[in-house]
């Protein structure tokens, strides 16, 4: 069952242009896990025109196992009762081959969650399954032009082996989410200075989405009452910003689910619209973002077969490592640490995926 | 940005549909992306935990607009000082209730809110009432609240609204923005009245008269009705959980129309205070009509023709919201 809308008109009440004469064509956007937590809190705002522009039309494709069809219904009856203006179509599905057709991009939130009494090894099977056939899924239908933004955990490792899935959509139009992280050392260090958390620019997220990540404010600003200071200067605590603040950073995800009981699906969800709405339309200059990309050919000595999150500008839908920044032992210790922690799990995902 | 912030309670904060709604809200999508906003989110002393959990994943969203967030289970910390209320939390309906045994607990909870609006809430504030059932809860806390204007209580049929939009929509194979002035009269319940009789879709450049644009008067009499008034118990069947996304989607459309108004020649709907209203609906109950919003202020769309088919449904859930009203005010003095 799909939605078919089409229309010419001016302007509507959202002050958007429908004329179909300068109507931009809809791009095929898909999210995976599309029955749960966080596209429950994602999807409005894809639809709205948050992420991809409040111009441009949308045919959203939702995919989930066959058990939860029933609750995808349901999902889709919500948007239609959302009465959005940019939302052409909902196609709700199981199938690869109609999920991954054509697509612009792609979000892929579901994953094998940890159960009880799983190790991490089986986790990581489970994950190399899924995420092999979806690579697969991508190299067969998905335009070549693609963008994927692996959230699913184990991100990192999860996006690599979509990659090497799909050998004939560059390495470059993968990502995983460390955006969640970044925006969480952000707004931590702008309470610290009791400051709007749009004031702190260029925190970077190095290496894995686990607990071995390491947020760096060493080359953070923060604007004082107008003025550019850096991170180190206006926090005035560098034991804090070298102990606790790393730790609240890495721990924060279980932090909120032993508050609300469920994961932090609504700031995922927004990291989620922030790193796909860069991706799309660029960073400002003079800023970075945090974004797992491939590491190949990178200048910070990271081993280069991983997806391991640094920072970058983005320009024309491309990323670029922001390179040259001074590394000083600290930092170098933590980078490595999280970089042997993604080797370790890739070699243990490629021991599955040549099974 | 050098506004003030403005002060914006939501109550039941820890729930389903605050979790939905409060992203929205912070971001500026209700009050205007230049507003600075304090919120305020009140819940049950058991849900503080939960609440903490709320407070640090807006905080982890990074938003500019949002100054402070105060979480809180006592009233007279929430209700301070607020420019806006929407009050989502209510006591739902619990296996083996009578509906008599609902309204009784809400009657308690939108009296106590009702006056702390009154003692602690700017005379200006407006309130949304989501919390069913919402038009009697609505009516409790204005009567709770003698200070504060009448005009200034509002309850949520927007989700309605949106849903009659929707349908309409879909039948006709245009988006949803292309249809204007459905109406949703009287109560947030089985009984509220979908008429698209005064209704137009823009299909093809021009404006059309619903039933003609339609062609099926049998289904929009009939199973259009139906369908609206039944799709929030589709959505629990399917999803298991009730319709929080599309319910905080209409939320934000609500408290929008009344901060920035509504757009010339169209017309929104509001359960809003019924006296002196000129369509022969029963005084003093909060009912569900099309209005106009300018100026923060709402005015009901008046001379509207009706036809009997639309007063024997109109009439229908007045009678409804009559006894409620009558049930509610007999615990209001208990």
């Amino acid at each position: 069952m799909s939605l078919l809308l089409c229309w010419k008109n001016a302007q509507n009440e959202y002050g958007v242009c429908v004329c179909c004469f300068l109507q931009a064509d809809p791009i095929r956007v898909l999210v995976t896990g599309a029955a749960g937590q966080i596209a429950y809190s994602l999807l409005y705002s894809i639809a709205k025109g948050d992420v991809f522009g409040k111009d441009q039309p949308i045919i959203l494709v939702l995919l989930d196992i066959s058990p939860m069809l029933p609750v995808l219904d349901g999902v889709v009856m919500e948007l239609q009762d959302c009465a959005l203006p940019l939302l052409r179509e909902v196609i709700p599905t199981d199938k690869v081959e109609v999920g991954f057709k054509d697509l612009d991009a792609a979000i892929l939130v579901g994953s094998m969650p940890r159960k009880e009494g799983m190790e991490r090894k089986d986790l990581l099977k489970a994950n190399v399954a899924i995420f092999k056939t979806q690579g697969a899924a991508l190299e067969k239908y998905a335009k070549k032009t693609v963008r994927v933004l692996v959230v699913g955990n184990p991100a990192n490792t999860n996006c690599l082996i979509a990659s090497k899935s799909a050998p004939s959509i560059p390495k470059e139009n993968f990502s995983c989410l460390t955006r969640l992280d970044h925006n969480r050392a952000r707004s931590q260090v702008a309470m610290r200075c009791g400051v709007p958390a749009d004031a702190v620019k260029n925190v970077i997220i190095w290496g894995n989405h686990s607990s071995t990540q390491y947020p760096d404010v060493h080359h953070a600003m923060v604007n004082v009452h107008g003025k550019e200071v850096e991170a180190y200067d206006a926090v005035k605590d560098d034991s804090w910003l070298k102990g606790d603040f790393i730790s609240t950073v890495q721990l924060r995800g279980a932090a909120v689910i032993k508050a609300r009981k469920l994961s932090s699906a609504m700031s995922a969800a927004k990291a989620i619209c922030d790193h796909m709405r860069d991706w799309w339309f660029g960073t400002l200059d003079g800023e970075f973002m945090s974004m797992g990309v491939y590491a190949g050919g990178n200048s910070y000595g990271i081993p280069e077969d991983l997806i391991y999150s640094f920072p970058v500008h983005i320009k024309n839908k491309s990323w670029n490592i922001h390179d040259g920044l001074p590394v000083n032992d600290f930092s170098r210790a933590k980078m490595d640490a999280t970089a042997a922690e993604l080797v370790e799990e890739r070699d243990t995902a490629l021991s599955f995926l040549s099974q």
